[in-house]
C-alpha cells in the first residue's frame, strides 16, 4: 500500500467519511457530550485506540472463526468491544488517575465503534486498520469541534427562542456535516 | 422514573441521544417504519429482561450485561428484518446492527434495572413511541420533498420541485432541527399558559 493511499484513507476517515457527522454512527454520543474540549479530546483519543484495537481483533475473528456463523457477528464483535473498552478503562484508571473511569465505558461503547468493526470486515486487513485510525481521528475531531462550537451557541441570546438548545445544536452539526461533505474526494 | 411529558417541553436529552436513529432512518418511510419497530421491540424486550434479572447481576457488571442483553435482541430482530423486510433492512445496512450500541437503549436499559417490570415497560414504550413519532414525522417530510416518492412510489407533481439535499445527511439534521423548533414553539405557549 503506497503512502498516497494511506494518506487518502486517513484523510477520508477524518473528513468526508466522518462516521459521527456524515454517517450517523456515534452521532448521539457526540451530540450528547457536554464535557469541555480537553476532556473530549482525551475521550476521543481513547475511543480511537478502542477502534484500532477492536479492528485488530474483530477482523481476524470474522475471517477465521465467524465465516460459518455470520449470525453471531454482532454479538461477537460487541463482546470484543466490551473487552477492549474494559481493558482500556482499567489502564486509564491507573494511568490518568481515574480521569475517565466508568464514564469511559459508557462513552466508548458506541455505534461508531461497532459499525466500524462490521464495515471493516469488507476491507483488507491493513486497509481496515488504517481506516479505523482515520475514523477514530475523525470521531475525535467531531467531538472537539462540536464541544467548542456548542459552548458558543448553546442558549445564546442571539438565537431565536424556539431554536435555542437542541435545534441550534443540530443545525451546528448540520453545517459541520455540510462542510465535510464538500471535501468528498 | 424518567418523566417524559410534552407539556413540560421536548425531552432534549432523549432527542440528542436518539437523533442518529431518527436522522438515518427518516430518509425513507419504509426504513423509518422498520427502524421504529426495531427500536420499540428492542427497548421493550431489553427493559423487561434487564428489570427481571438486575438483582442477580453484580453492580460492576451491569453495563456489560445490559449491553449484551440489548445486543442479543438486536441480533435476533436484525435477522428477522433481513428475512421479512429485505428492502428496508438493506437500506439501513450496518445501522441495524449498530442499534445495539445506541445510547438511547443503554439509557432505557439502565433505568429499567432500578424499576419494576411494569414501570420499565411504560418507560420503554413512551421512549420508543416518542422516537418512532419523531422518525415518522421527519420521514413524511424528507421522502416526498427530497426524493419525490412516498413509500417508494413516485409522486409525479413533486418530481421537478424536489430538494435532493433533504434526503441527504444535511437534510436529516435540518428537518429534525425544524421539527424540534416547531415543537419548542408550541410547547412554550402551553408552558406559559400553565404558569
Amino acid at each position: 500500500m503506497s503512502a498516497n493511499v494511506i494518506f487518502g484513507i486517513l484523510l477520508a476517515g477524518i473528513l468526508s467519511n466522518n462516521y459521527a457527522l456524515v454517517h450517523f454512527l456515534g452521532t448521539g454520543t457526540v451530540l450528547d457530550n457536554r464535557r469541555p474540549w480537553k476532556a473530549s479530546l482525551i475521550l476521543g483519543l481513547g475511543t480511537t485506540v478502542v477502534m484500532v484495537l477492536s479492528t485488530l481483533l474483530t477482523w481476524p475473528l470474522d475471517h477465521y472463526l465467524l465465516s460459518q456463523a455470520a449470525y453471531l457477528q454482532t454479538m461477537a464483535f460487541m463482546i470484543v468491544v466490551i473487552f477492549v473498552v474494559a481493558l482500556l478503562n482499567l489502564l486509564a484508571g491507573k494511568l490518568l488517575n481515574g480521569f475517565c473511569k466508568a464514564d469511559f465505558m459508557k462513552f466508548a461503547i458506541n455505534g461508531a465503534v461497532l459499525g466500524l468493526c462490521i464495515r471493516n470486515t469488507e476491507l483488507e486487513f491493513g486497509e481496515a486498520v488504517i481506516t479505523a485510525l482515520g475514523v477514530g481521528l475523525g470521531f475525535t475531531l467531531a467531538l472537539v469541534l462540536y464541544s467548542r462550537l456548542r459552548e458558543q451557541v448553546w442558549d445564546e441570546d442571539a438565537v431565536p427562542a424556539a431554536f435555542r438548545g437542541l435545534p441550534i445544536s443540530l443545525l451546528t452539526a448540520a453545517m459541520i456535516a455540510l462542510a465535510l461533505l464538500a471535501l468528498k474526494f | 422514573m424518567r418523566k417524559m411529558n410534552l407539556h413540560e417541553g421536548i425531552p432534549a436529552r432523549l432527542v440528542l441521544m436518539g437523533c442518529a436513529l431518527v436522522m438515518l432512518a427518516s430518509a425513507d418511510l419504509r426504513s423509518a417504519a422498520l427502524m421504529s419497530g426495531m427500536v420499540l421491540l428492542t427497548t421493550l424486550l431489553s427493559s423487561v429482561t434487564l428489570s427481571a434479572i438486575s438483582k442477580f447481576i453484580p453492580k460492576g457488571a451491569r453495563l456489560p450485561a445490559g449491553v449484551l442483553v440489548i445486543t442479543g435482541f438486536v441480533s435476533l430482530l436484525d435477522m428477522l428484518a433481513q428475512a421479512f423486510f429485505p428492502v428496508s433492512a438493506n437500506m439501513l445496512g450496518v445501522h441495524l446492527a449498530a442499534l445495539a450500541a445506541s445510547p438511547v437503549l443503554f439509557w432505557v436499559g439502565e433505568g429499567a434495572e432500578d424499576q419494576g417490570e411494569a414501570l420499565a415497560v411504560r418507560t420503554a414504550l413512551t421512549t420508543a413511541l416518542f422516537l418512532a413519532a419523531a422518525t415518522m414525522v421527519c420521514a413524511l417530510i424528507r421522502e416526498p420533498l427530497g426524493c419525490a416518492t412516498i413509500w417508494g412510489h413516485p409522486i409525479g407533481f413533486l418530481e421537478n420541485v424536489k430538494i435532493p439535499i433533504l434526503a441527504d445527511t444535511f437534510g436529516g439534521y435540518l428537518v429534525l432541527a425544524v421539527v424540534v423548533a416547531i415543537l419548542n414553539a408550541v410547547t412554550a405557549g402551553k408552558k406559559e399558559a400553565a404558569k
